[in-house]
């Protein structure tokens, strides 16, 4: 399998084909992003496209310096909160994360919906990091990039947002000891 | 809320289900449409298409060495055209056989002057050809043409019938008088 930094390569020497192995690699994950950040699926659409478009806007010449999803992330939190300021201005990031929790806990046991009340109370840039690092499957060192944080910082939002959870009897049964 | 400098321990006790449960709230229900993808992907092709197709990066290149081989052509024709020292010379040549076929013809004053002995211009026998014996025979001539005792011929006799034509006259004060204010009469 193609590394991304080779199908960057060859996306830049004009190969369609790399690009295209690079969206379906990412697509998924810029995706389930977009839906996070926007609660709202067309929305997520608009911003999956504008997300790849702006790729597609550094090739030829662009050089992948870190990970791609530590490239990938401060672009589609951008045009997420673009777009929802553009179509929905007044729904905030909790609100987004409530409608997500709604729409989850439809079909989800109800423990998942305590999940998603209780990420509702860590403030938002614990609730961030905790998500990059559980969900988006993120570094450490690729969060730290992305955000442009120290790793300390980064470490002890994690650290913190942890602890608030362990404090949370809703939470508890997720820790084993 | 005052964050404390506690770096997060990956074994810090949590279950497996944390992750799971937290994957299951943030997966979108709806997978991408084909739609989308088609849309993201063609744009990629047109644009990598147009912005990655093969540059000419002698387009320039190409359009200055035209310009170039233009002015060298003009250059070496204007070359070949220039005449060298040996076609300059025949031309020169040339030009003076048609000069001279002209003058013969119809010969100027000066040139003829140029080519008359001092001695026969020399009208008042001084040893000195100027401005004075131009004045002498042009007395001469205005005499003949009143007094009819003298005779042109006398004055033909005289050899002052300078330039040759039978007759003296005032072509003949004329070469006279050119000889007489050449520069270079001294090679007269």
């Amino acid at each position: 399998m193609e590394s991304d930094e080779e199908l960057i390569e060859s996306a830049n020497k004009g190969d369609a084909e790399a690009f295209e192995t690079l969206y379906y690699r990412y697509r998924d994950w810029v995706f389930r992003l977009t839906w996070r950040f926007t609660g709202n699926r067309e929305d997520a659409l608009d911003v999956l496209q504008e997300t790849f478009a702006y790729l597609l806007k550094k090739l030829p010449g662009f050089q992948l310096t870190a990970s791609m999803t530590t490239f990938l992330y401060p672009v589609v939190k951008h045009i997420s909160l673009t777009v929802r300021r553009r179509s929905r201005p007044h729904v905030s990031a909790e609100e987004a994360l409530s409608e997500i929790a709604a729409s989850a806990s439809e079909d989800t046991p109800d423990v998942r919906a305590e999940l998603a009340a209780v990420l509702r109370g860590l403030p938002e840039e614990q609730r961030e990091i905790l998500l990059m690092r559980f969900v988006d499957d993120m570094s450490m060192e690729e969060i730290s990039s992305a955000l442009n944080i120290p790793l300390g910082t980064v470490k002890s939002r994690l650290h913190n947002a942890l602890h608030r959870l362990r404090q949370n009897h809703r939470a508890r049964d997720y820790f084993l000891e | 809320m005052i964050e404390r400098k506690e770096h997060y321990d990956e074994d810090s006790g949590l279950s497996p289900k944390f992750s799971e449960d937290l994957n299951t709230l943030f997966k979108p229900h709806l997978s991408v449409p084909p739609e989308v993808d088609r849309a993201v992907l063609d744009q990629a092709h047109r644009h990598l298409t147009r912005s990655c197709k093969p540059r000419r990066p002698f387009r320039w290149a190409a359009s200055i060495a035209a310009a170039a081989a233009v002015i060298i052509f003009a250059f070496l024709f204007n070359i070949a055209r220039e005449p060298t020292a040996e076609t300059a010379r025949e031309t020169a040549q040339d030009t003076a056989r048609k000069h001279t076929f002209r003058t013969a013809r119809k010969p100027a004053p000066a040139l003829v002057s140029s080519v008359i002995a001092e001695a026969q211009v020399d009208i008042d026998l001084n040893g000195r050809v100027d401005i004075l014996d131009a004045f002498k025979l042009a007395r001469h001539v205005e005499s003949t043409s009143t007094d009819r005792t003298k005779t042109n011929l006398s004055l033909q006799k005289q050899g002052w019938d300078i330039n040759g034509d039978g007759l003296v006259n005032r072509n003949d004060v004329d070469l006279v008088a050119s000889a007489a204010v050449r520069l270079d009469k001294g090679v007269l």
